[in-house]
């Protein structure tokens, strides 16, 4: 998927000029409320009209205002998932979800009805009036209602923050599965940098109707611009994991990070039985203290030993990069960046306890019909033996 | 006759009943469509025709029944022209009595369906046109569907203004025993006759079994409607 977006919008009330030219399979867009990200998705689907400008996807016109080229809606291809489901009261859950698929003609129906039904797990949902579907069960049905319409492009508006945790907690597989199985590009749009992290790191960060920031997560989180909304926001590290070994007898998991290369020696063990699914993991920066060397006589085992990649001031906090496998951020203070003579190229061990490290969601959602078990989770550091 | 009812009063009943019909079924498709148009459009000289719409609802309806008879006369621009290339004559039938109460029922049927169609949550038409349906499919598929019961509740106004249409019926229409006599007319001219106060009575009984009737039976159809709709209001 190629974007190109070039756009000036205006309110009242309201600015937005945003220039920006992407490309990837998903994209994330972050920023505080009112920062104008509905406001990008609505000029995007085509709901709204920009002032001046231009936008192609891919490198058809969507607009154009040199061109006087509007393309109406109906016509973008682009689905768009809202904050709430806005599912249609008087057609049953079948008929929300082939609404935009009889639209389309036969041979331009790219994704299968029953692919659909199946990935979001929603065949049992079909007769029952739409009264009576939950929130998390609305939720999938305007999911699966656009992704039917075959869009070339899927916005996704905060599709998750009229739920709560748990549910957030059950849709997100969903989205990844989905992204994943049929290959639809994705634009996801949120305050929570959890949602976003989950499906993607290459990031738009965007305050006030402007574009503060654009690229990986990582480095998004060192650029000067764009690390103070991300820090109000909360920063975190977000990493998935592999299971290699469980140990029933002691209720412990070995990972691995699945990002890092497979010689790591870095083993990551958690005290929940999750069977042997890949998981997400949110470590906070302030979470894990800085060691010279790897301390025995201590409680905790999960010490990783790594590099310093960075060094970052800001209002007078300090975040170190560490390269443990994959990077991870690590907020110290500055007393302790002068004790330990910390720099670029230090060799130095993070460690953190059990219960910092928290589970994003169980990324199979085999029980999403359950709630997401609580994650006592902790990290250990297999020693080379 | 059942109900002690005379002849001319049956008949006076059955042409209430059928111009009353006729006058519903003619009102919904403009009225709603000028409905949407106000509720939904911005155009050049919307307010004006908002307030022409609406003027039926506040003229005499005799003055109405006089731009009729001017307009569909024999004589007149369109009734001369219908007259000449169909040779169909308007005034003096039981048409120009459906026209009279269209007429004057118009802006009820606009205004019920108007405020229908403002409530449906354009955010559904939204999610609709992402879907790609074009602004009128989103409006044959959402938008009127859901203004269902205000559209339905439209109609039934327009049936019951029509029962009670004699300003501009008895203009254009005249009142000709059993072919534009209607309840209203038929009742008139009882009263205008000696003796003719207990056959007027029996047409005003008549009159509130009929409005009666037909306001529970649009209660039970609307409360059907709201429900297939999906709509608890």
């Amino acid at each position: 998927m190629k974007l190109e977006l070039q756009v000036e919008f205006a309110r009242p009330s309201f600015q937005l000029a945003v220039d920006l030219h992407l490309d990837g399979n998903a994209l994330g867009v972050f920023g505080p409320s009112g920062a104008g990200k509905t406001t990008l998705l609505h000029l995007l689907s085509g709901l709204l009209r920009p002032r001046a400008g231009h936008i192609t996807l891919d490198g058809d016109v969507l607009f154009d205002s040199a061109r006087r080229i509007h393309v109406p809606p109906h016509r973008r291809r682009i689905g768009l998932v809202f904050q709430d489901a806005r599912l249609f009261p008087h057609l049953s859950v079948e008929g929300n979800l082939r609404y935009g698929e009889r639209l389309l003609p036969a041979g331009e129906r790219r994704i299968r009805f029953h692919e659909v039904v199946e990935l979001l797990e929603i065949d049992s949902l079909l007769k029952r009036p739409m009264q009576h579907l939950s929130g998390g069960e609305r939720q999938r049905v305007a999911l699966g209602r656009a992704l039917l319409a075959s869009p070339r492009l899927l916005l996704l508006d905060e599709p998750l923050s009229s739920l709560d945790h748990r549910l957030k907690a059950q849709i997100l597989p969903y989205l990844r599965r989905v992204h994943q199985a049929l290959g639809v590009p994705l634009l996801i749009v949120s305050h929570d940098l959890r949602e976003i992290l989950h499906l993607t790191d290459r990031l738009v960060v965007l305050d006030h109707g402007q574009v503060i920031g654009q690229g990986r997560y990582l480095e998004l989180a060192q650029d000067p611009r764009a690390s103070g909304i991300l820090r109000t926001a909360g920063l975190l590290n977000v990493f998935r994991l592999r299971p290699v070994e469980h140990c029933r007898e002691h209720g412990i998991t070995l990972f691995a990070f699945a990002d890092a290369p497979a010689d790591a020696e870095t083993v990551v063990a958690s005290y929940q039985d999750g069977g042997m699914a890949e998981i997400d993991a949110v470590l906070r920066p302030e979470d894990i203290a800085l060691a010279l060397e790897r301390v025995e006589r201590i409680s905790i085992r999960n010490q990783l030993p790594g590099e310093i990649v960075n060094i970052l001031h800001a209002d007078g906090r300090i975040l170190c990069v560490v390269h443990v496998g994959v990077d991870l951020l690590v907020e110290i203070t500055y007393q302790a960046l002068e004790t330990l003579g910390l720099g670029p190229g230090k060799r130095v061990w993070c460690l953190f306890k059990a219960h910092a490290l928290q589970q994003l969601e169980t990324a199979a959602p085999a029980d999403a019909a359950q709630p997401a078990p609580p994650i006592p989770a902790g990290v250990l550091r297999q020693g080379p033996a | 006759m059942p109900f002690g009812l005379g002849p001319e009063e049956w008949a006076a009943l059955r042409l209430s009943a059928t111009v009353a019909f006729w006058c519903a079924a003619a009102v919904v498709l403009p009225g709603t469509l000028c409905a949407w148009l106000l509720a939904r459009k911005q155009f050049v000289g919307k307010g004006l025709l908002d307030i022409l719409l609406h003027l039926p609802l506040v003229l005499p309806p005799v003055a109405v029944g006089y731009l009729l008879l001017i307009l569909f006369g024999t004589h007149g621009p369109i009734g001369g022209w219908l007259q000449h290339a169909f040779h169909i004559e308007i005034v003096f039938t039981w048409k120009a009595a459906v026209l009279a109460s269209a007429v004057v029922s118009f802006p009820l049927m606009l205004r019920s369906a108007r405020i229908s169609i403002e409530l449906v949550d354009r955010r559904l038409e939204e999610a609709a046109r992402t879907l790609g349906a074009s602004s009128l499919r989103t409006l044959l598929t959402i938008t009127l569907p859901l203004s269902l019961p205000g559209i339905f509740a439209g109609m039934v106004l327009a049936f019951a203004r029509s029962l009670g249409e004699f300003g501009a019926t008895i203009i254009v229409a005249g009142n000709i025993l059993g072919e534009t006599q209607t309840l209203p007319l038929a009742l008139y001219s009882l009263l205008q006759r000696p003796g003719g106060e207990g056959g007027a009575l029996r047409l005003v009984a008549i009159s509130i079994l009929l409005s009666y009737g037909a306001l529970a039976l649009s209660e039970l159809v609307a409360q059907r409607l709201r429900r297939v709709v999906g709509v608890e209001r």
